[in-house]
């Protein structure tokens, strides 16, 4: 259904301008900018051209079937060019503009009308009131914040749907300083016609795709919203980040359960019930994503630590056993002749016990040979990696040993501590699709969203 | 199972405790031993000590206006609290209940939510289940899968190895989470709330000693 979204022939801007401080010039750039390959056709009737652009009077004039509109206009004005849209034939709408049902009475007469010509058309519309789609595989970008104020994500695995707009376009700048990729990005807005669960279906079937992120602060439809992703996480991971957790149930209960049935205590069964892993704010949110979309599933909850700093081993320690929920971590319990074989690379003062500490002397072929033998130890699941650059001996080289034995054998997730080289290796390990996170805290929360999902997987096969 | 129990066995749409525990222990979840007083079943024999409830499905917290007694050891004893009962609560009935040796309090429970239908609840139960508010839901049907997740997101879990000599069998209390989904589909829509509370568990043995339902009004 969404097909054509994401392969668009040509797009229009319908209140394309020339004013470098209106919106509706801030998006003709971004989507320029995004490096576009089809036709984009500006509408204003103000206007002979635009960048270089013919633009066209009205919707209508351009004489050419417009997979896209993005429509800029005031809240007023756009029933009338969605009505245009729809009998030019335009297959997807995209309203950016505000002041519909958010607003009162007013706008929600408008938004009834737009639904109402909507409803009897071929035509789909997202928002409105929406910051826009960013689709890197399909160089579009349709948001309406210009890219001397945040940067977009290059292309990747994660399909990222946002119910905020704003903290959307943030979090994709914040990822990009680290070279995070995402499949799409969609802020739905108000929701009047298409909504998650087609994106859903969408991104299901998309192979780019690797795992979905969604901001939420409300569902419409709570029961068939869990029969869906319920459905989607049996085939990919789906991270939810629902806001919202404080608010209590509007309705007064005479009973303990329905004093204790808070809209978020629901909401959170809910989730575990339909696999998909919970994060509480939007570093989660993308941390977990990341883990789910470039590793395989876990077959237990036994992590080996591998470390070159002690302390570093022993925070890990403490994470891991303290580690909450319906599935808690733990640190596997190596055994002897694993260890033996540790003994034979490690230098004596270090320790061939979880947690694994090849002290300062550790080098990356060190890191090579006890990741064989780790990847061979049936007690372990998974290993918990340090690249930590403070020593001469882990250099870059290390991204190639753990991305060796990460495809070869079991989910590897990679902790990098500091900054001045640490990010050159964070931004490394994401290049090659390897969940890298920089702190002890982050890698084993994400450690155990992988083993979350994995456990929901394993008994739903 | 055939059919519904709940159609054939249609309760009022404020149904007192006594037509609760006939309902949920026709689905097969324990209730003690109990008489309705002055119903005719007078020849039940019960065993001491026993606790006098008022039965009426006005009074949905008992205790705060002394309507339960609790520990009545002999037959004069319980004459004595039934006639008081019944002064206290004209028109009510009265219930005597065995009373159940100390065990693990669970709360379990049902409830319509507005946006994802019919929910069950299961939690650390007794007087102080709202401030510890360590509770689970999930949404029904659920499954055997569903039931343990909720056994091991509570701290009922802790008691499965035993605790302060109070200890629980897991399938004990994935039976009754079984049979409390069952009840819910059965119900449907119609449902607004149901709470057991306490449910005593002590290794695989399991009893409903409160029970409450609240239809939904028909408009």
């Amino acid at each position: 259904m969404l097909d054509d979204l994401f392969s668009p022939a040509s797009i229009a801007i319908i209140g394309a301008s020339r004013d470098e401080n209106k919106i509706g010039n801030v998006i003709l750039r971004n989507l320029v900018s995004s490096g576009f390959p089809g036709r984009i056709y500006p509408v204003n009737p103000s206007y002979p051209e635009i960048m270089d652009l013919k633009c066209y009077p009205s919707v209508k004039d351009i004489g050419d079937p417009t997979t896209i509109a993005v429509i800029v206009l005031p809240a007023r004005v756009v029933p009338q060019t969605v009505e245009d849209c729809i009998s030019a034939g335009v297959k997807f709408l995209i309203i950016i503009s505000g002041g519909f049902a958010e607003t009162g009475p007013e706008g929600k007469k408008l938004s009834d009308r737009i639904l109402s010509l909507i409803r009897n058309s071929r035509t789909r519309l997202i928002g409105p009131n929406t910051v826009g789609l960013y689709l890197p595989y399909s160089n579009i970008n349709t948001t309406l914040t210009s890219y001397s104020r945040v940067s977009f994500p290059p292309p990747g695995n994660i399909g990222f749907i946002s119910q905020s707009g704003a903290l959307g376009l943030l979090t994709m700048d914040a990822i990009s300083e680290y070279g995070i990729g995402i499949s799409a990005f969609i802020n739905l807005g108000n929701r009047l016609d298409v909504d998650e669960t087609e994106f859903l279906d969408f991104f299901e079937s998309d192979s780019r795709t690797g795992s979905v992120a969604i901001y939420m602060e409300s569902v419409a439809d709570g029961r068939a919203f869990y029969e869906r992703i319920r459905r989607f996480n049996s085939r990919k991971p789906l991270v939810i980040l629902k806001a919202g957790r404080t608010a209590q149930s509007a309705v007064a209960a005479s009973l303990h359960t329905g004093a204790m049935a808070s809209n978020d205590s629901i909401f959170d069964g809910m989730l575990s019930q339909a696999g998909s892993v919970r994060a509480y704010d939007e570093t989660e949110l993308v941390d977990y994503a990341r883990v789910l979309a470039y590793s395989k599933l876990m077959t237990g909850n036994r992590i080996a630590v591998l470390t070159t700093a002690g302390g570093v081993g022993v925070i890990s320690t403490d994470y891991i056993s303290d580690s909450r929920g319906i599935k808690p971590l733990q640190m596997a319990r190596l055994s002897e002749n694993t260890k033996d074989q540790i003994r034979k690379v490690i230098v004596p003062y270090g320790s061939a016990e979880n947690p694994i500490d090849l002290t300062a002397d550790g080098s990356v072929s060190d890191y090579d040979r006890v990741l064989e033998i780790l990847m061979r130890d049936d007690d372990v699941d998974a290993i918990l990696v340090y690249a930590l650059p403070q020593t001469p001996k882990m250099d870059m080289g290390v991204v190639d040993v753990v991305e060796k034995h990460m495809k070869a054998g079991k989910p590897i997730v990679v902790g990098v501590l500091g900054y001045k080289i640490a990010k050159q290796l964070l931004v490394e390990f994401e290049r090659r699709k390897i969940p890298a996170y920089p702190s002890v805290n982050r890698s084993v929360k994400s450690l155990g969203a992988l083993y979350g999902y994995s456990a929901f997987r394993r008994v739903r096969q | 199972m055939k059919g519904k129990i709940s159609e054939m066995m249609p309760i009022e749409r404020n149904p007192d405790e006594y037509a609760v525990k006939r309902m949920i222990s026709a689905y097969g979840i324990p209730t003690p031993k109990s008489v309705l007083v002055d119903s005719g079943e007078r020849e039940m024999e019960l065993e001491f000590p026993v606790v006098v409830k008022v039965s009426d499905p006005k009074i949905l917290h008992k205790s705060e206006v002394g309507g339960v007694t609790i520990g009545i050891r002999d037959q004069k004893q319980l004459a004595e609290e039934v006639s008081q009962m019944k002064a206290r609560f004209p028109g009510s009935g009265i219930l005597v209940e065995e009373m159940e040796n100390g065990g693990l309090e669970i709360i379990a429970g049902l409830v319509n939510d507005r946006n994802f239908g019919n929910v069950i609840m299961l939690g650390m139960g007794g007087i102080y289940t709202e401030l510890y508010h360590d509770v689970v839901f999930r949404l029904t049907p659920i499954s055997r899968t569903d039931a343990e997740d909720m056994i091991d997101s509570v701290k009922i879990r802790v008691f499965e190895k035993g605790f302060r000599g109070i200890r629980v069998e897991r399938e004990a209390i994935i039976d009754l989470l079984l049979k409390l989904s069952l009840i819910s589909e059965d119900i449907g829509s119609d449902l607004d709330m149901l709470d057991l509370n306490p449910v005593i568990v002590n290794g695989d043995q399991i009893s409903a000693v409160d029970a409450k339902l609240i239809l939904k009004e028909l408009a």
